[in-house]
């Protein structure tokens, strides 16, 4: 019976995740992401993009199991971002930043941001479309 | 125990399909009222839809507003089939982690009506000839033409946001738009060459106003299907360009799922 209402659970998390996505009338669904697995990322910046549809950043952090990757960030949009605080020149090469992501659910080193913090401590949000992190930062 | 949770399942996937009526409650709500002095033809300035998702909390970080009230399309029997399937596909693949690809994939903006839901701040400017009305989203940028005569809707070229001509009905200005292509599809319904989008916009006080949005199709619906899209001030807020540069997300050529593009970062 627990399983009954665990399997019920997940249909449920995934519908409603279904229905925020489209609730969200966002560019796109967020459901090729994991969000149930998020992953806490630490390393150096080594490319930028602050572009439409998406801003993009190639962070160089270990995985999970301490192997060293490469990873493709997909952040919201300039507008989004701007909204929430973002500027656009305060992340560049070579910075040292922190992030909670949501990674690609085919294992590929790509992965949606849900939370970012700066070297100076600053944190910021990926705007409410792409959802809040499940796993604290700090 | 297991039987109303299946029960419920399907419930929920109904509600989904049906154009999230989970949200319709929220939708409905009136905004508060004003009571400030207003223009009543005073649409110019920069607009959010009405509520915001998190409007209760008044989350500032959140930008996109959920789906308004929207009744489901009232399809002729012969074309409904068709599309609860495609819908149901599409939850289905949300669920599975594939989502399908559509046409934000391919960096095409919304068109009409689609545009009108304001996924993003908008922008109305008026003059003499005629109301500009810009969303944010794909630097998007409809013109309502005051009391122009709209061409046979047979010679109507078609666009993504079509021939659109205004008129005032005391302070409702009532907009006829025709000419939409047959592919800009506000959630995934089919529409001919005969469609007509006819919308009724009135400020209900100071900082919202309202548009009663009726959609016809001889062709495909029933009868006329209609809701209604409430906007708030945004005051003092400046527009952002939206170009859509490079997807890194496509569709992939054998499933049609969204994927995302994992290309190296740049060498110096």
């Amino acid at each position: 019976m627990s399983i009954g209402i665990r399997s019920f659970a997940r249909t449920l998390a995934l519908l409603l995740s279904g229905l925020a996505a489209g609730a969200a009338q966002a560019h796109h669904s967020f459901a090729m992401f994991d969000n149930d697995h998020q992953l806490k990322l630490s390393g150096t910046v080594t490319d930028y993009k602050w572009q439409n549809p998406h801003v993009y950043i190639w962070l160089e952090a270990p995985d999970d199991k301490g192997e060293m990757r490469t990873w493709m960030i997909e952040c919201a949009n300039p507008g989004i971002l701007n909204r929430v605080g973002w500027k656009f020149n305060m992340i560049k090469p070579n910075d040292k930043l922190t992030v909670i992501v949501a990674p690609l659910r085919t294992g590929e080193p790509g992965a949606l941001l849900k939370q970012l913090k700066l070297a100076d401590g600053t944190k910021f949000s990926n705007g409410g479309p792409a959802g809040p992190p499940n796993i604290p930062i700090d | 125990m297991r039987r109303p949770l299946l029960l419920a399942a399907p419930l929920l996937a109904a509600a989904l399909i049906a154009g999230h009526g989970a949200f319709a409650a929220q939708a409905t709500q009136a905004p508060p009222k004003s009571n400030a002095p207003f223009d009543p033809r005073g649409f110019d300035g920069t607009w959010d839809r009405y509520p915001l998702p998190t409007d209760a909390q008044r989350d500032p970080t959140t930008v996109v507003a959920p789906p308004a009230d929207i009744p489901p399309p009232p399809l002729k029997p012969q074309f409904k089939p068709d599309w609860e399937a495609k819908r149901k596909k599409i939850a289905e693949a949300n669920a599975r982690g594939e989502p399908i690809a559509n046409d934000y994939t391919a960096c095409r903006p919304d068109g009409m009506p689609t545009m009108m839901q304001a996924m993003f701040p908008m922008e109305v400017v008026t003059n003499k000839r005629q109301m500009t009305i810009i969303q944010e989203a794909y630097n998007q940028v409809r013109r309502i033409y005051f009391d122009e005569t709209l061409p046979p809707i047979e010679d109507a070229e078609p666009g993504f946001w079509g021939h659109s001509s205004g008129h005032w009905e005391g302070d409702t200005l009532v907009v006829d738009t025709i000419g939409i292509k047959d592919y800009v599809m506000f959630r995934d319904v089919p529409h001919s060459a005969n469609m007509r989008i006819h919308e009724r916009m009135r400020m209900l006080d100071a900082n919202h106003f309202e548009n009663v949005v009726t959609v016809t199709d001889p062709e495909y619906l029933e009868k006329p299907w209609t809701w209604t899209w409430i906007y708030q001030r945004r005051p003092n807020y400046k527009m952002y360009e939206y170009v859509c540069e490079e997807n890194h997300e496509f569709a992939d050529p054998e499933t049609g799922a969204q994927r995302m593009r994992i290309v190296p970062p740049k060498k110096d």
